[in-house]
C-alpha cells in the first residue's frame, strides 16, 4: 500500500507540477506570470456568467413542463460525456505515452499500481473539467426548488464520483484498443486514427439514440398526459444514452425517498463496480498494449542510397521548419490528437448536433438557408476560433522541450521562425476549414462564394489566433516536460491565449454585430478583412520582438 | 579567433557565480581544451559562446563579430555539440541532417557530400533512414556531430564529445579535430577525460568555482605545478583545496 501511495503522490506532483509552482511563487521574477494568468482566467467570467443565465432560463422552461430533473439529468450527461471523450485523450498519453514508464515499468511494481496511480491523477484533472459545467446545475436546481440537506449530501457525493465511471470506460476502451493495434510498424498512425474515429461513431451513436428516443416520446397523443404524470418521464426516456446520468439525476430530483437512495447507490456503485472492473483488466492487458509501445524497433540499417536520395531537397528555411512541425505533429499521438483531432471533431460536434434530422429544426434550416451571410460569417468565427483552439500556436515553442537548444543555436531569422510556424498551423486549419464545410454542405446549401469566402477569411482569421498563442508561448514557453501530454494538455499557455483570443475575437464580434444590418454586407467583409490583415501584421512585429529577446534571454 | 572578454554569469539573483570574470583568447588552428570538476562552470560558458545563456557582463568575439551583437552572423559560422543529445526523436536521421542543413542553408551538391562523408566517418550512414528514437546514446551524439559538421564551421564547440562514443569513432573524431585545426578552424571542446586533453590539446584551461585556475600548454601547465607527470596529477592538485 505505501508504494501506491507513493505512485500517487509523485505522479501527482509530476502532473500538476506542485514542486515546481512552489519554485516559482519563490522566484519574484515569475510571479508575473501567475498575474497574466489571474487576468485570462478573469476574462473568461463573463462568458461563464452568459452560460449561467442560459441555464437558468433553460430550467424555468423545464419547471414549466414539470420536467426539472430533465435539468439535472443535462449537467449529468453534459459534463460525463465531456469526462469521457477529454478521458479517451488523458488516458492514452497518460496510460501509454508518459516518459516516466520507462522509469516505472523496471521496478517491482504492480500494473495495477502503476494505472491506478494515473487513474487518481486523471480523475483530478477531469474535476477541473466537469465541476465548472457540473455545479451551476446542481445549484441552480437546488437554489430554486430549496431542497433540503440531503439534497446537497447527495450533490456532493454525486460530484465526487462523476468522473469515475466516465474515466474507467475510456481506460477499458483505450487498453482493449492498444492491446490490439499493437502492430509493428505505423502503430503510432493506426492508433490515432482509431482514437478519432472512435470519438467520431460514438457522438453520431449518441446523436441517433437522442434523436430516436426524442422520437418515442413525442409520437402518441398522449405526450401531454405523459408529461403531466410522470415527472421523471424525460430523464427515463432520454437517460438511454448513458444510464447512470440518469442514476445521477434521478438520486438528486427524488433524494427524499427510496428512489433518491436506490439511485444515488446504483450511481456510487457502478463507480465502484466499474473501477474494480477496470484493474482488473489492467492486470491481464495493461503491459500487452503498453510493452509494444515502449520498445523501439532497433534501428534496421536500411539502404542508404535511398535515403541519401533525399537530401536532393533543398528547403527555403520558414518551409523546412513548417516541414518540422507537421512531421512532428503528425508523429507524436498526443499531438495528432489535439491538434488535428480538435479540429476534425469540433466542426463535426457542431454540425452534427445541428443536424439530428428532428423535423423541427426545418424552420430553422429555412431561416439559415436564406441568410447566407450569417452561415458565412459564424463559419469564419468557427474556423477562427479552432486557431487558437487547435492549441498549435500555444505550444509551438513549448513543444521544442528539450530540443529548444537546436533552434537557438541555429542561425534562424525570427521571421522564418514565425513564417514556418504559422504555415503549420494554417496547414491544420486547412483540414479543419474543409470538415467544416463538407458537413456544412450536408445540412444546408452553400454556394461557390460563399465556400471561398468561408475559406478565405477563415484562414485569414486564424493567422491572428495563431500569432496571438506564439506570443503568449514565447513569453513562457515550458520546455521542462518530461510528456508530450504537459506540452499541450497541461500548458497553461493554451488557457491563456484562449482568455486572450476570446477579448480580440469578442471585439470582432461585436463589431461585426453592430455592423451587420447596418451596412452592406460588402462592406462587412471588407472591414473585417482589413482588421484581420492589420492585427496579423502588427502581432507579427510584436512576435518578431519577442522571439529575438527571448532566444537571446531565455536560460 | 575566438576571445572572452571580462565573461561573468550569475544564477539566482548572483546568489551563485557560475562563471566569475573570465577571460580567454583562442587562436585559430587550435584545438583548445577546457577542463574543470563537475559544476565548475565549463557548460555555463560554452553555452554563453553558442548563444544559449545570455553572459551577464562581458564580451565574446569570434573573428570580429560580436556573437550576442550579430548573433544570426555567429550562428552561421559555430557548430556545437551538446553533452546530451536531444534532438528530435520522431524524425529520422536524414530528415534531422536536412532539417540542419537547410538552416544553414547548405547547397544540394555540399550537403550530400557532407553527410555522406560524415556519416561513413562515424558509421551511421546505414541507419541514416531510421527513427532517431531507435538510436543509442552513441549514435544519436554521432548523427549530432555529423550535423554539426554540415555548414563546414569556423569554431566547432563540443561539450564532453567522447561520451558515450566507441572507440573507433572517438579516435576518427579526434583525427577529425586535428585536421579542422589544420584547416584554421577552432576546436573548443570540454571533457573529463585528462588523457585525451593531454594528447590532443594545443592549450588547456582549467576552471574551478567559475574561475580560471590555469591557462596554457601542457608544459606551461607543468611548469606551474609541483607534480608534474601527468595532467591528471596537475589538475587534482589545482582543484582539490578550492
Amino acid at each position: 500500500m505505501n508504494k501506491l501511495f507513493s505512485l500517487i503522490k509523485t505522479d501527482l506532483n509530476i502532473t500538476f507540477g506542485l514542486s515546481s509552482i512552489i519554485y516559482s511563487f519563490k522566484a519574484k521574477k515569475q510571479r508575473w506570470q501567475i498575474i497574466v494568468f489571474g487576468i485570462a482566467m478573469l476574462s473568461l467570467i463573463p462568458t461563464y456568467i452568459m452560460m449561467i443565465k442560459v441555464l437558468d432560463t433553460l430550467y424555468d422552461s423545464f419547471r414549466q413542463m414539470g420536467q426539472q430533473s430533465y435539468f439535472l439529468l443535462m449537467g449529468f450527461l453534459g459534463a460525463q460525456l465531456l469526462v469521457f471523450f477529454f478521458g479517451l485523450l488523458y488516458v492514452m498519453s497518460k496510460y501509454y505515452f508518459s516518459n516516466d514508464l520507462n522509469h516505472l515499468l523496471p521496478l517491482p511494481i504492480k500494473p495495477s499500481y502503476i494505472l491506478t496511480s494515473k487513474f487518481i491523477t486523471i480523475t483530478v484533472s477531469e474535476y477541473i473539467t466537469s465541476l465548472p459545467i457540473f455545479l451551476p446545475f446542481i445549484f441552480i436546481y437546488g437554489i430554486k426548488e430549496r431542497e433540503g440537506i440531503l439534497y446537497w449530501f447527495y450533490s456532493l457525493l454525486a460530484a465526487i464520483v462523476l468522473p469515475v465511471l466516465p474515466l474507467v470506460i475510456a481506460s477499458i476502451v483505450i487498453m482493449i484498443m492498444m492491446k490490439y493495434t499493437n502492430i509493428k510498424g505505423k502503430r503510432d498512425l493506426i492508433r490515432t486514427i482509431s482514437g478519432i474515429a472512435f470519438i467520431i461513431i460514438v457522438l453520431f451513436i449518441q446523436l441517433k439514440i437522442q434523436k430516436f428516443a426524442q422520437q418515442s416520446i413525442i409520437q402518441g397523443d398522449d405526450f401531454y398526459f405523459n408529461l403531466a404524470r410522470d415527472a421523471n418521464l424525460l430523464v427515463k426516456k432520454l437517460g438511454i444514452v448513458f444510464p447512470p446520468s440518469m442514476w445521477g439525476a434521478l438520486s438528486l430530483a427524488n433524494y427524499d425517498n427510496l428512489i433518491g437512495l436506490t439511485n444515488i447507490s446504483m450511481f456510487v456503485l457502478s463507480g465502484i463496480a466499474g473501477y474494480m472492473l477496470m484493474i482488473f483488466l489492467s492486470e491481464k492487458i495493461f503491459f500487452d498494449g503498453l510493452i509494444g509501445n515502449i520498445e523501439v524497433t532497433a534501428s534496421k540499417g536500411r539502404g542508404k542510397k535511398k535515403d541519401l536520395e533525399k537530401t536532393s531537397f533543398v528547403t527555403k528555411p520558414y518551409l523546412a521548419i513548417a516541414k518540422k512541425e507537421l512531421k512532428m505533429l503528425f508523429k507524436t499521438p498526443v499531438y495528432l490528437m489535439n491538434s488535428v483531432g480538435g479540429v476534425i471533431i469540433g466542426p463535426l460536434i457542431v454540425v452534427m448536433s445541428m443536424a439530428t434530422g428532428d423535423t423541427s429544426m426545418e424552420p430553422l434550416m429555412e431561416i439559415i438557408n436564406r441568410n447566407v451571410d450569417i452561415v458565412n460569417l459564424a463559419a469564419i468565427a468557427i474556423i477562427g476560433t479552432l486557431g487558437i483552439l487547435n492549441s498549435i500556436g500555444t505550444t509551438t515553442f513549448s513543444r521544442e522541450g528539450k530540443n529548444f537548444w537546436i533552434q537557438r543555436t541555429l542561425p534562424i531569422k525570427s521571421e522564418d521562425q514565425i513564417f514556418g510556424r504559422v504555415i503549420a498551423s494554417m496547414t491544420i486549419q486547412v483540414i479543419g476549414a474543409a470538415v467544416l464545410i463538407g458537413s456544412l454542405l450536408f445540412i444546408i446549401r452553400l454556394d461557390f462564394i460563399s465556400i471561398l469566402i468561408i475559406l478565405a477569411v477563415g484562414l485569414l482569421a486564424s493567422i491572428p489566433m495563431t500569432e496571438i498563442g506564439m506570443i503568449i508561448d514565447i513569453l513562457r514557453p515550458l520546455l521542462t516536460w518530461s510528456n508530450p501530454q504537459q506540452a499541450m494538455k497541461q500548458n497553461m499557455n493554451v488557457l491563456i491565449g484562449m482568455g486572450v483570443a476570446i477579448i480580440y475575437g469578442g471585439a470582432l464580434f461585436l463589431l461585426v454585430r453592430f455592423m451587420y444590418g447596418n451596412m452592406d454586407i460588402w462592406k462587412v467583409y471588407l472591414i473585417l478583412i482589413t482588421i484581420l490583415l492589420v492585427s496579423a501584421v502588427i502581432f507579427f512585429k510584436v512576435l518578431n520582438t519577442l522571439i529575438e529577446k527571448q532566444f537571446r534571454e531565455l536560460e | 579567433m575566438l576571445k572572452l572578454n571580462n565573461i561573468s554569469k550569475s544564477y539566482n539573483k548572483g546568489a551563485i557565480k557560475a562563471v566569475d570574470n573570465i577571460n580567454l583568447e583562442i587562436k585559430t588552428g587550435e584545438i583548445f581544451g577546457f577542463l574543470g570538476p563537475n559544476g565548475a562552470g565549463k557548460t555555463t560558458t560554452i553555452k554563453m559562446i553558442v548563444g544559449l545563456l545570455k553572459p551577464d557582463e562581458g564580451k565574446i568575439i569570434l573573428d570580429g563579430v560580436d556573437v550576442w551583437e550579430e548573433s544570426l552572423k555567429a550562428k552561421s559560422m559555430i557548430s556545437y555539440v551538446p553533452d546530451n543529445p536531444e534532438i528530435y526523436d520522431r524524425l529520422n536521421g536524414i530528415e534531422y541532417l536536412n532539417f540542419i542543413a537547410d538552416m544553414y542553408g547548405i547547397s544540394k551538391e555540399e550537403r550530400k557530400e557532407k553527410i555522406e562523408y560524415y556519416s561513413k566517418l562515424f558509421n551511421i550512414e546505414d541507419s541514416l533512414g531510421d527513427i532517431i528514437s531507435s538510436f543509442s546514446h552513441g549514435m544519436k551524439q554521432k548523427l549530432v556531430l555529423t550535423s554539426a559538421l554540415i555548414n563546414n564551421p569556423n569554431l566547432f564547440i563540443l561539450d564532453e564529445p567522447m561520451v558515450g562514443l566507441d572507440p573507433k569513432s572517438s579516435f576518427n573524431l579526434k583525427e577529425l579535430m586535428r585536421k579542422m585545426c589544420d584547416e584554421g578552424k577552432i576546436v573548443f571542446f570540454s571533457t573529463h577525460v585528462m588523457e585525451v586533453a593531454e594528447k590532443l590539446c594545443d592549450r588547456i584551461a582549467i576552471i574551478n568555482k567559475g574561475k580560471i585556475i590555469a591557462f596554457g600548454t601542457m608544459d606551461e601547465l607543468r611548469a606551474h605545478a609541483k607534480e608534474r607527470e601527468s595532467l591528471e596529477n596537475i589538475f587534482l592538485e589545482l582543484t582539490e583545496d578550492e
